[in-house]
């Protein structure tokens, strides 16, 4: 078990930065998803965190020690690669077993230690095929066992289910869960896929060109992104935004563009009068209503997806384009008027030029 | 349909034109020169031991044979133990020095044999090695080395980073990694480089030719002498030494398949 410190860590590829600067903490047990958009450096910052590139600069702790310069093997260090990166000339027990075998483990040790492994994760009847003999969610197994089996400080993961399918992802979302519940071992988990990220987390490190945007739970990530690249990062279908003008009349407040003009509650936002803002509303925070009130938006809907139990109707307002999640058995239908109030208190507001969200601490 | 057909007659042919000559002289190694000699070829004839036996019977033929064996696979030897090792080097590190070094091994291919051949005469007759098996094993080697790490890059580099990062992150070092991960997965291409490098200096000539006189020489050596025994080609006496040249090859290749097939077959099982 160990914390892993990250101090001021740098990352520079030749003359191209890839990692600028980037400080976290890890508690011991926790499990730490890195996302973000492809590119932004989560695989080199997890790699640099395994031993497998260089740090250019700061200084990398795990269990207290400053590891910059150790080896893989010397970092007590797990990681489960994306393409599971099995040895093919291997069978399975093998496989699972190399790792043990360098450090002369006895190898009735390494037998019963295999099996307690492979029986968690229901192996069992493959172990002695090879790697190629395997489906891709088997594999992933294998990968994971192969991690498990040497009862590291800390495992890394990177993508390790982006090869799945979508049903088999959901199961293996779902082993890794459990499997972090029983073993508590510190994590860190790569992926661009936010359902993982939100439902494997203890906390989100949302990343963007090599910087941290925001860290914190999935529920702070999700309910106060700090900026509207965050906002627009986190949540299916996403958040929709418009940009409009801080206006005050009296006592009241009011956000006002083309064909718009909803007032909102001053006291969540620092706003000035006249500032340029964006106003962002999650599609699920509309609801339909009947009357025009200073909450609602007007337009025509023009296309509507049916996802089942909930439907996404899409409608105009002015000249963007919203989206608002509703039960499936109200939706309107096409080209019809359509009528909806922003639930209280659920908007967010961004400036306009800085992406920062507006939101009072 | 026609076309599997037209596409199978292609294979057929082509086939053949490979094969027939290869049976062809393996049928006249056992033929009497009279059999051998008359304008229309002879399917039936009675076999004759005749060549086979006296090709065997021939002192010279059984050291050259002996020499081929040591010196060929010496120096195939040789050309695994240094050439892999610089090929995976090559192929992990590529920059513009390996590049140069990956092409320049193969340029002392470029030149023509005879170029090659007299320096090392020279060498050998200064270093009192002239016409030794240990100067031949040492010559081949450089032409078994280029080879080998000209055809063993390729390999290499198929080879996933990943996996050898997994054996990082399993403990490996470098020369660890190297022995046990990067050569068993990359060794179905390897086979071709041993494969190729064994036949071509199993075959070689001209360097052998220049560089032996007595103690040392080849096979190919032996067998050219004897086309030159007097006025009248002993064709079946040739064509038996021919056979006994291509056999040690062609039970490498064998060998060689079949420890491909089995991979092969195990991967799509
Ligand atoms: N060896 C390298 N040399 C130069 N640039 C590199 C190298 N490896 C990665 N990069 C750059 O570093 C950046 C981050 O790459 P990285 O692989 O960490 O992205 P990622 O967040 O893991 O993306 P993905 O989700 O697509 O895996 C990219 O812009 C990439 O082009
Ligand atoms: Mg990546």
């Amino acid at each position: 078990m160990a914390e892993i410190v990250c101090q001021n860590i740098k990352k520079n590829y030749g003359a191209v930065e890839v990692v600028p600067d980037f400080s976290l903490h890890v508690e011991d047990h926790e499990f730490i998803v890195f996302l973000g958009p492809s590119g932004c450096g989560k695989s080199t910052m997890l790699r640099m965190l395994a031993g497998l590139e260089e740090i250019t600069g700061g200084q990398l702790m795990i269990g207290g020690k400053v590891v910059n310069d150790l080896e893989p093997r010397d970092r007590g260090i797990a990681m489960v690669f994306q393409n599971y990166a099995l040895y093919p000339h291997m069978t399975i027990r093998d496989n699972i077993a190399f790792g043990l075998r360098r450090i002369k483990v006895p190898e009735h040790e390494i037998k019963s230690r295999t099996e307690d492994v492979t029986s968690v994760l229901g192996l069992g009847p493959y172990l002695d095929r090879k790697p190629t003999e395997l489906s891709g969610g088997q594999q992933q197994r294998v990968a994971i066992a192969r991690a498990m089996i040497k009862t590291p400080d800390v495992f890394l993961f990177d993508e390790p289910l982006s090869n799945l399918d979508a049903k088999l992802r959901a199961t293996m979302r779902e082993e890794i869960a459990r499997l972090h519940k029983k073993l508590r071992t510190t994590t860190v988990y790569v992926t661009h896929d936010q359902m993982e990220a939100m439902t494997l987390a203890d906390r989100i490190v949302l990343m963007k060109d090599g910087q941290i945007e925001q860290v914190g739970s999935p529920e702070e990530i999700y309910e106060r992104p700090v900026s509207r690249f965050v906002a627009s990062f986190i949540g299916t279908p996403a958040m929709n935004f418009i940009e409009l003008k801080v206006e005050q009349s009296g006592t009241e407040w009011f956000v006002v563009g083309e064909g718009v003009k909803l007032t909102f509650d001053s006291s969540r936002f620092d706003v000035s009068v006249g500032q340029q803002v964006t106003l962002g509303v999650r599609p699920s925070d509309f609801e339909a209503v009947s009357e025009v009130t200073d909450r609602t938006l007007a337009g025509e809907c023009d296309l509507i997806e049916y996802h089942g139990d909930q439907a996404l109707v899409s409608f105009r307002v002015g000249s963007v384009h919203l989206h608002a999640l509703v039960a499936a058995r109200q939706r309107p239908s096409e080209d019809e008027h359509v009528l909806f109030q922003i639930r209280q208190n659920t908007s967010h507001l961004f400036d306009a030029t800085t992406g920062r969200s507006l939101l009072k601490q | 349909m026609i076309t599997r057909f037209l596409g199978k007659s292609l294979l057929v042919f082509c086939a053949a034109c490979v094969l027939v000559p290869l049976l062809w002289t393996l049928m006249n190694a056992f033929k009497v020169n009279a059999d051998l000699l008359t304008p229309v070829p002879q399917f039936f004839f009675d076999p004759t031991f005749e060549n086979i036996t006296y090709v065997l019977s021939r002192q010279s033929v059984f050291g050259a044979l002996y020499n081929s064996l040591i010196i060929c696979l010496s120096a195939v030897g040789l050309g695994l133990v240094l050439g892999l090792p610089a090929a995976y080097a090559i192929a992990r590190n590529p920059n513009r020095i390996t590049q140069e070094i990956q092409f320049f091994v193969l340029s002392l291919r470029f030149l023509p044999p005879v170029a090659v051949a007299i320096p090392f005469m020279v060498i050998w007759l200064n270093l009192g090695m002239y016409d030794t098996r240990w100067s031949m094993i040492i010559t081949y080697s450089l032409i078994t080395i280029s080879i080998t790490i000209w055809l063993s890059i390729p390999g290499f580099q198929q080879v996933p980073k990943e996996i050898e990062e997994a054996a990082r992150v399993d403990g490996y070092g470098p020369y660890a990694v190297f022995a046990k991960v990067a050569l068993p997965v990359a060794m179905k291409s390897l086979l071709g480089a041993l494969a190729f490098s064994f036949v071509l200096v199993w075959n070689e000539f001209m360097l052998a030719l220049m560089l032996t006189t007595s103690d040392a020489k080849t096979l190919p050596i032996v067998a050219s002498e004897m086309s030159q025994q007097g006025l009248n080609v002993p064709w079946g006496i040739l064509n038996a030494a021919v056979v006994l040249l291509s056999i040690p090859p062609l039970l490498l290749l064998g060998l060689l398949s079949s420890f491909l097939n089995r991979s092969f077959a195990q991967k799509n099982r």
